[in-house]
């Protein structure tokens, strides 16, 4: 049973269900992006035959990356990766301190590149660190080793990957994400979370040419609790950062004040974006703003004016449906009057705490300084020994550099007779 | 209103149309190079590939001036850019691996990339605002030498898989490294591309949450960038466990291009449309 067990383990923390693990993710990604994201059923009904729309849905490949065995996947990568982290952990430390003794040098040398007068020379044409030398019991060495922190490479680079998805996986599940949008002016709640943001002033950069080169809101965060309060600006590219919270300049739509009118006198006044609600006070009425056109053409005066399209709620039923040019009065209830006019755009922000994206960028400085030790920093180590005769063996390894190092080392030692080569193998594998 | 044309505009036209000749010649003399097998001609064509690339590098400051930004936006300025990275990571590992042949192999491939800019629009648009960033000219310019580094571990790729039907050629043997150098040069030139796709993904994670305020929407883009990272991380693995390497690897180096190929274009083409009628 134990050993059952054991190798179960073993199975787990191996390279082989790593690799078999990132078959899997690679395969899902494939999959997810070959079927389209995110629509309901039906649509899928649509444009699959019946089952195939009922696999995708059973297996929620319509939102594969959200799925929960998605998520599954990614804690057992997580659990392969720290495992491998960890078991190898005592053999990396062991290799890292034996790769600096002189006396640890393989006994079948990977390349051994024959004997040598001046050794030293050799070391320094293939740019090695002053050799030390040991007095050691097989008779004199010289030695020398480079990039021993090149052996940290995989190492590093695994820890910075499962920094990224611990972080990306806390992430999705952690986020706090509102949206806020109105015209300057008007305070706004962000979701529940007792914090209000007042939108202050809101601008479109322009160029010459009237492309748009920016959009700007200036914006003040108030805590409800203790009153405090902050401003800042957020643009795109250049998000703001309140309280905890990073506020994104996400988008821009139109909007219009909305006057209501009673018995000839202004009751209320207020601005109302576009696929926003508006209750009229004292009413059983709602306004409900469907769009806004620049230039509507008007077939009762026969101009081209700003329109504003809407329809409206009578105790919850929908009533009436119409556009109003600028200008006119849209509706008329009795005494009580609404029009639309002085169209401008509102800012649409995008409020989001990602308490955990901190540890993605983390992970991803890691695993980059890691493949910069694996690939670019190949430990190297080049020893020799000195024969009976006076002259010297001169021998070396090269991690993952085979026939290239060889080359090198050949020349360098100038011996032109194909080195006597093991040919090791590029890492150890965790069999 | 007719629009005033950046005289620089001008100049790079002309210089991208250099560029394109240049490439197109040293192809013809490498290819003269393998026909003739004389040493004389590949010297030539990758001094005419080196030409190439300088004025190639010329036209790209010439457009930048004209744009006043990085030349790495739209698609054209991408896949002269793409061209331009292969270009000079197949001269860099040509030189230092003195290997000829690797460029006779690597200029039809940059024609076709430079081909392909040929045909796309070169108007210069104003940029939307969430392309006004730098983080934006990082992740392009890394993306570039990545791209250009796996599409040489596929060009080396290819040579490999030649190199095995070429067992008898006298040419072959001594123009084109041993099997077992190819492979580990093929692995070099991985290692260079995976370092630097991962540098792009980071950079662009940083660009995309400043922008729109999530770093990664698992959008085809980004998801097929994924896709080519773990097709190239299986690759060092199995590698490593397996030891496949030679034959292996070769084939592995040409599926992980085609992935590059097809997140570059194959998304923007083909992923909209089979929604559509699948
Ligand atoms: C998720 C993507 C992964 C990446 C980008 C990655 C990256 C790397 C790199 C760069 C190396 C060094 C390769 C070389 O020197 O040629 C390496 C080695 C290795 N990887 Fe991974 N790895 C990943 C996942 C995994 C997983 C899931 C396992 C499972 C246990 C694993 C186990 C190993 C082992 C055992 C080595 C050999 C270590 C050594 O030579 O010291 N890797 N990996």
């Amino acid at each position: 049973m134990q050993k059952r067990l054991k190798a179960i383990g073993k199975f787990l923390s191996s390279m082989r269900f790593g690799i078999l693990l990132l078959v899997v993710l690679a395969l899902t990604c494939v999959v997810g992006s070959l079927i389209s994201q995110g629509h309901p059923m039906d649509w899928y009904l649509q444009r699959y035959p019946e089952r195939t729309a009922a696999l995708i849905y059973g297996l929620r490949l319509d939102d594969v990356f959200h799925s929960t065995w998605f998520l599954v996947l990614a804690v057992i990568l997580c659990g392969n990766l720290l495992l491998c982290n960890l078991l190898h952990l005592p053999g990396l430390l062991q290799r890292f301190r034996d790769a600096a003794d002189p006396l640890k040098t393989p006994k079948t040398a990977r390349i051994t590149a024959g004997v040598a007068d001046f050794p030293e020379a050799v070391f320094e044409k293939i740019r090695m660190p002053k050799p030390k030398t040991i007095d050691a019991e097989g008779g004199k060495r010289l030695f020398s080793v480079k990039n021993r922190i090149g052996l940290w490479g995989a190492w590093v680079c695994h820890l910075g990957i499962l920094l990224l998805i611990i972080g990306f996986t806390m992430g999705q599940v952690t986020t706090e994400e509102y949206t806020v949008y109105g015209v300057p002016g008007q305070t706004k709640p962000v979701g529940d979370t007792g914090y209000t943001v007042t939108i202050d002033d809101f601008g479109v950069q322009r160029s010459e040419n009237d492309t748009v080169q920016q959009y700007t809101t200036l914006l003040t965060m108030r805590d409800g609790k203790t009153g405090a309060q902050q401003s800042a600006s957020a643009s795109v590219n250049h998000p703001a950062g309140l309280y905890g919270y990073r506020i994104y300049q996400n988008s821009v739509g139109p909007a219009a004040k909305v006057t209501v009118t009673r018995d000839g006198k202004t009751a209320q006044e207020e601005y109302v974006c576009v696929g926003d609600y508006l209750y009229v006070l004292n009413t059983p009425l709602m306004l409900y703003f469907v769009q806004y056109e620049d230039a509507y053409y008007d077939a009762g005066s026969g101009k081209t004016l700003p329109g504003y399209a809407y329809s409206t709620y009578y105790m919850g039923e929908q009533e009436r449906a119409g556009v109003q040019v600028e200008g006119d009065t849209a509706l008329t209830y009795g005494s009580v009057e609404i029009s639309f006019s002085d169209p401008r755009e509102y800012t649409l922000l995008q409020v989001k705490a990602d308490h955990f994206s901190w540890l993605v960028l983390l992970g991803g400085v890691i695993l980059l300084i890691g493949l910069a030790l694996a690939f670019f920093l190949p430990m190297t180590r080049v020893w020799a020994v000195q024969e009976a005769d006076g002259r010297w063996t001169v021998s070396a390894e090269s991690r993952n550099a085979g026939p290239l190092f060889a080359e090198q080392f050949r020349e360098a030692a100038g011996i032109p007779e194909a080195p006597e080569e093991t040919n090791g193998k590029a890492g150890e594998p965790d069999a | 209103m007719g629009k005033r044309v950046n005289p620089m505009l001008n100049v790079e036209n002309v210089l991208f149309t250099i560029t394109v000749l240049l490439y197109v010649a040293a192809t013809v003399f490498y290819f003269l190079f393998i026909v003739l097998k004389q040493d004389r001609l590949a010297r030539i064509a990758s001094l005419i590939q080196l030409l190439g690339l300088v004025v190639h590098t010329a036209a790209l400051v010439c457009r930048g001036i004209a744009a006043g930004r990085l030349p790495l936006t739209n698609q054209y300025e991408f896949s002269t850019s793409f061209a331009w990275g292969l270009s000079l990571v197949s001269l860099i590992f040509l030189r230092r691996f003195k290997f000829p042949v690797l460029g006779a192999f690597a200029s039809p491939v940059i024609i076709l990339v430079i081909g392909y800019a040929a045909l796309q629009s070169r108007e210069i648009r104003e940029l939307m605002p969430s392309l006004r960033s730098s983080w934006l000219g990082i992740h392009v310019s890394t993306a570039i030498i990545a791209y250009g580094s796996f599409g040489v571990s596929f060009v080396l790729g290819l040579i490999f898989l030649l190199r095995e039907k070429m067992q008898g050629s006298a040419f072959w043997n001594s123009h084109v490294p041993s099997r077992e150098k190819l492979d580990l040069i093929g692995y070099r030139s991985v290692c260079l591309g995976l370092l630097f796709l991962s540098f792009t993904m980071i950079t662009g994670a940083i660009w995309a949450e400043q922008a729109w305020g999530s770093y990664w929407s698992w959008d085809p883009k980004e998801t097929w960038s994924l896709v080519t990272w773990l097709v190239y991380a299986i690759y060092l693995h199995l590698r490593i466990r397996r030891g496949w390497k030679g034959r292996a690897a070769a084939i592995f180096a040409v599926i992980g291009f085609i992935c590059v190929i097809f997140t570059y274009i194959g998304v923007n083409t083909f992923l909209p449309g089979l929604h559509s009628y699948a």
